[in-house]
């Protein structure tokens, strides 16, 4: 037997749930439906039923500590067939936002980074003045630094080069980084306290629960459970591995750059067209493109099946837009000749530099924005296998939350 | 006057192609018939022209044989005289093989006895006596004030009884009530003033406050009530009443399992409603203002141990309590712990519109306990979703109790008053020590009466379950087991204000009409229009109380030596004295042991060489008979040895009847009956569950005969079951035949 849990009604956190997508959750009077429709929802204890009543009741604690809510990828199936038009879908992707956002540091950031009042501060303003500053500092930079002989070929190491644009983003992804391993930390055992307290034990180990959620993760299994709508699994597919590959050719042109040549192996970057590198991100970008793309047009037509609030149409689109100024970078590459430089270099360095203002909101926010769900969705999928909730991927029948029947 | 007996044989309907009409008219002038003609469509103008001209002739005992009484009721009704119905479609033509030994052997027995009781019965002469309209109106609150005003409105003069000192009941106590029209979302005031109004300056309403009932003597259409207000009595006539005297809350003080009593902080319902009319909300522990409300649902209410039913109203109060509060003050919080929310109707608006309020929190929890913590308190409960076990603190606990009726227990109070009575005698013996032990246990109803009726049976209506008096909710809303007094309100069944006004209106209307009824001499429902009453003869009387005992609706009073005392507009006409008397004293003129013998003694039984059983059907004409017609109606067919005979009740069933078959040579009598029990479904309360145990003693008597007991079956049936009628019936028959044939058979 569990002990009774005190309960703090907290009605500002309900407020925030409804201010930030999950207008209708008050709506909600328990019947079930939602829990009965999903795929995905686990017997016994189910979800988002039980987290609907947490939500009105305001349970922040018990929320931001649900793994169950990152078990759900939002088809919607809920929403569309609730009787109350309570939309749970919604409500589960508020609750998400939250969960990113409360356990994010530092904390301000994170719920800063999520106002759209704050955008052109934080999105725009931020980067551009930190890469203008570092482009300012980089002939200073150049003579402090230890940096070897440059043996920059590439047409924008002309602006931005490498060295620098490394260093930049290594430091600012680094720290972003570190708050987010610190927000994953406390997610994990956020999460591990509130079974505890639930009295629930760990079933497999750590490391084999990584295994499983990783084969899960590549093969988006889980996804294609979500019946409704069957095509948010490829949009979802195309982007992420469209990132990948272009996150693995990025890793691979660091390599190339810069440990190849210390093996004495010749750098062949700016890799050419034909070059396995090159082809690998040039798909990935088309992936990458095509699956925001397409998650815009899905998202648009299909409104009144799925809610999006601004947290989730901040990340798609600015996702499309680094695919894009990418491409029209690379294009640029190509449009101008490297010896007979032209006012086309000028436009050139202006979109690489918007690009870089958008890799840098992209990546450096990441541990604030929807981008997080890469990682607390995967951390709470692995901790769903730890924790006996799903067994590689696939539902499992739970001792029902509420043991007697009334 | 001379009977003059026509018959008139139907050809239409396919009778004339399935019988032998001419056996048919065989079997009428055999039996006495005055006229006979057959005719292709009897219930067409020729047809009943060529009746009308035989009555004008003198013919004035009619018996037509067609289709079941149910149908061209006042098509075959000519003034004057009686007719007697045959019904050779349903019961012959339409569920039997046509043309067939058989069904023409069926036939002829149902002219037989159709012949036979037209011989016998008499038209009826309604009792003719001065009938007083006016209305009482016991109970001034909302259902009450309806109940008079439309009376009023339709013509009639209205007493209306309040034991408080003003009109309105709870209505006008509380300052608003949940919506009562669309969008059905925001609390409204209770326009109960100005109902009063209306009540005190219309001229045909008398209203007497802080009044009550000291007797009421009589019957309907001439009820005496004697009535004490604020320490005078007053006497007057009335003829109809109804009863709305409404609820109260559940009592409290046994809630202390959840914190009531314990902590002045524990409120009910009705206590916070109370505080609200004065326009704040305070704890009564300190006198603060509570910013914390949790509302405790079904306190007391769906619970075995308390009230096992839901009051309807509570989940919309507590709805309506939450909001105020809300209203009162926007920082406070009302926490709503319930076993289900049941908002019926429109309603649900009003709880959708309590949970849009972010200060509003619902759960489904079972609550286990309610203690003191600090300042406040802390609810326990268990078998939530927010958690299994959770403790939720709060500044004020309201509990939502439920409504019981203010309804007097008049069978529980005639037992009391009877007991009383023998333990002041004092005379020594077993019934002493058993009235001492009544009167302990029974001691809670002393002074509880509230209408003191001056009926042998009790002073007040009998109840049903839960308390309440209701006769039979479903098909006879307003009825109760006392005719011309009705029941409207809360008294009858929980509900809400709207609910109650328009039940007011209602049981004006029920008892206008059983005023109305009452002045023609004529029973209300069921047997609305019937104006044959019991005639008693007394002489042979041996006093053995039986009728006034088993009489559902207490008509029959006693004299100090128990012989009984008709009360004529009290009765129903269901014959259940008729069954029940053992001395056969009892008759209607249309309706008597007598009559039904001789129908019996009509039908002709084949002797024991033709191996054709023959079975006695007694058919309750309420449910049973109309659920024949309708398999009749649906050709579905039944044996050709049962011969039905209608019956009022077959709590009117003498088992005199029963041996009269059985002497007779019938091999088996079924008795068919609505169904008995806590969910009965007798038109007349009781007389299922009579024959159930008169049948008893005729198993007895089928004992000493060395009969075997399955000869004789009683069967109980809702009236949707005539798909399953004819199949008892034809397996009755064939156990009648596995036995086999009756050994006094033409002794």
């Amino acid at each position: 037997m569990s002990q009774a849990l005190l309960l703090h009604p907290d009605r500002s956190f309900a407020e925030e749930l409804i201010a930030c997508g999950g207008g209708d959750l008050k709506k909600c009077y328990q019947c079930a439906t939602c829990s009965v429709v999903c795929e995905l929802s686990n017997v016994g204890a189910p979800f988002p039923r039980k987290e609907m009543i947490w939500a009105q009741w305001g349970l922040k604690n018990r929320l931001v500590s649900d793994p169950d809510v990152w078990l759900c990828h939002q088809c919607n199936d809920c929403s569309t067939r609730c009787p109350r038009g309570a939309r749970p879908g919604d409500v589960l992707a508020a609750v998400r936002q939250k969960s990113v956002e409360h356990h994010a540091v530092p904390n301000a950031l994170a719920r800063s980074v999520n106002q759209v009042k704050f955008y052109p501060l934080l999105l725009l303003l931020v980067p551009g003045v930190l890469l203008a500053a570092a482009l300012v500092l980089r002939g200073t930079l150049e003579r402090i630094l230890p940096l070897g002989e440059p043996h920059e070929s590439a047409f924008y190491a002309d602006f931005f080069p490498h060295w620098l644009l490394i260093g930049f983003f290594s430091t600012f992804t680094a720290l972003s980084f570190v708050g987010l391993v610190f927000g994953l930390v406390r997610f994990w055992r956020g999460m591990a306290a509130a079974d505890r307290m639930d009295g629930k034990e760990p079933t497999i180990g750590v490391g084999a629960s990584v295994v499983r959620t990783v084969k899960s993760v590549l093969l988006h299994d889980r996804f294609a459970k979500c019946t409704d709508r069957v095509s948010r699994r490829s949009s979802h597919l195309m982007a992420f591995y469209g990132f990948m590959a272009l996150f693995v050719v990025t890793v691979w042109a660091t390599i190339d750059l810069y440990l190849l040549p210390m093996l004495g192996v010749e750098s062949l970057y700016p890799f050419n067209l034909l070059h396995p590198m090159k082809i690998v991100a040039n798909i990935g970008g088309i992936l990458l493109v095509m699956g925001c793309v397409k998650a815009i047009v899905d998202r648009s037509k299909s409104r009144e099946s799925g809610g999006s609030s601004s947290f989730d149409w901040t990340f798609v689109w600015l996702l499309l837009l680094v695919g894009i100024t990418g491409f029209v970078t690379e294009a640029f590459r190509f449009a101008v000749d490297p010896v007979q430089r032209t006012a086309l270099e000028y436009a050139a360095y202006s979109i690489y530099f918007v690009h870089l203002i958008l890799v840098f909101g992209l990546l450096v926010y990441l541990p604030y924005s929807k981008f997080a769900h890469i990682f607390y969705r995967t951390v709470a999928m692995i901790y769903a296998e730890h924790s006996g909730r799903t067994q590689g991927g696939e539902r499992v029948e739970l001792p029902a939350v509420v043991e007697k029947a009334s | 006057m001379e009977t003059k007996v026509a018959v008139y044989i139907c050809r239409g309907c396919d009778i004339g192609d399935s019988l032998d009409i001419e056996a048919l008219n065989e079997v009428a002038r055999e039996k006495g018939a005055a006229i006979c003609r057959e005719h292709e469509c009897l219930c067409g103008d020729d047809g009943c022209e060529m009746i009308r001209q035989d009555v004008q002739d003198g013919a004035n005992a009619l018996v037509v044989a067609a289709c079941t009484p149910r149908f061209k009721t006042d098509t075959f009704t000519f003034d004057g005289c009686r007719t007697e119905r045959v019904n050779l479609r349903e019961h012959v033509v339409w569920s039997h093989d046509p043309n067939d030994e058989d069904t023409q052997a069926l036939a002829d027995d149902y002219l037989r006895m159709g012949l036979a009781r037209a011989h016998k019965a008499l038209i009826p002469e309604p009792f003719d006596e001065e009938i007083d309209k006016t209305i009482l109106v016991v109970g001034g609150g909302v259902t009450g004030i309806a109940a008079a005003l439309d009376s009023a409105a339709a013509g009639y003069d209205v007493v209306v009884v309040e034991k408080e000192q003003q009109l309105g009941g709870w209505s006008g106590k509380f300052a608003r009530t949940f919506p009562h029209k669309p969008p059905y979302r925001e609390p409204e005031p209770i326009p109960i003033q100005e109902r009063i109004a209306l009540v005190e300056s219309n001229d045909r309403i008398e209203v007497h406050t802080g009044a009550t009932i000291e007797r009421i003597a009589g019957q309907p259409g001439q009820f005496d009530v004697t009535l004490k207000a604020n320490g005078s009595s007053s006497e007057f006539r009335v003829g109809a009443i109804v009863q709305a005297t409404g609820w109260k809350p559940y009592d409290a003080s046994r809630l202390g399992h959840l914190g009531y009593g314990e902590s002045p902080n524990v409120v009910t319902n009705v206590e916070l409603e109370e505080m609200i009319a004065t326009g704040t909300i305070k704890r009564p522990g300190d006198g603060k203002p509570p910013r914390r409300i949790a509302f405790i649902q079904c306190a007391g209410s769906r619970d075995e141990n308390h009230l096992p039913y839901c009051s309807s109203v509570c989940c919309r109060v507590t709805i309506k309590q939450a909001l105020m509060a809300r209203e009162f003050d926007p920082t406070a919080e009302a926490y709503v712990l319930y076993k289900d929310m049941r908002t019926p109707g429109q309603y649900e608006d009003f709880y959708r519109r309590a949970q849009e309020d972010s200060g509003i929190f619902f759960t489904k929890a079972e609550v286990t306990g309610i203690v003191p913590s600090g300042d406040g308190l802390r609810i326990e409960a268990e078998n939530t979703l927010l958690g299994d076990r959770i403790s939720l603190e709060a500044d004020l606990v309201v509990l939502a109790t439920g409504m019981v009726p203010n309804s007097a227990d008049g069978e529980a109070i005639r037992r009391y008053n009877d007991a009383k009575a023998i333990v002041a005698k004092g005379e020594a013996g077993a019934q002493l020590e058993a009235a001492k032990q009544t009167v302990e246990e029974l001691g809670h109803v002393e002074g509880s009466a509230i209408l003191n009726l001056d009926y042998r049976q009790g002073p007040d209506l009998p109840v049903l379950k839960y308390e309440f008096p209701d006769s039979h909710f479903i098909c006879f809303p307003y009825e109760t087991r006392r005719t011309g007094i009705y029941m409207a309100g809360c008294v009858r069944a929980p509900n809400d204000s709207q609910v109650s006004q328009e039940d007011g209106s209602g049981a004006a209307l029920k008892v206008i009409q059983s005023l109305e009824l009452a002045s023609r001499g004529e029973a209300v429902h069921p047997r609305w229009g019937d104006t044959s009453f019991p005639d008693f003869f007394l002489q042979r009387c041996t006093q053995c109380k039986r009728c006034t005992e088993e009489c559902p609706f207490g008509t029959l009073n006693e004299d100090v030596k128990g012989t009984p005392q008709p009360n004529l507009t009290r009765c129903r006409r269901c014959g259940i004295c008729m069954g029940a008397c053992p001395e056969r004293i009892i008759s209607f003129k249309d309706y008597s042991v007598d009559i039904i013998s001789s129908m019996i003694k009509a039908v002709e039984i084949p002797d024991e060489f033709e191996e054709k059983p023959r079975i006695l059907g007694l058919l309750c004409e309420n449910d049973a008979y109309p659920s024949l017609d309708t398999a009749g109606l649906k050709r579905l067919k039944h044996s050709a040895f049962i011969r039905f005979i209608p019956v009022r009740c077959l709590g009117s069933v003498n088992t005199v009847w029963i041996a009269d078959a059985l002497s007779r040579g019938f091999d088996g009598i079924l008795l068919i009956g609505c169904m008995a029990g806590n969910d009965y479904q007798c038109h007349f309360i009781r007389g299922s569950e009579l024959m159930d145990k008169r049948s008893e003693n005729v198993q007895e008597k089928l004992k000493q005969l060395a009969l075997e007991e399955e000869r004789v079956q009683l069967f109980q049936m809702p009236i949707t079951d005539y798909e399953r009628l004819p199949q008892v019936i034809n397996e009755f028959a064939e156990q009648i035949e596995e036995i086999g044939l009756n050994p006094f058979k033409g002794f």
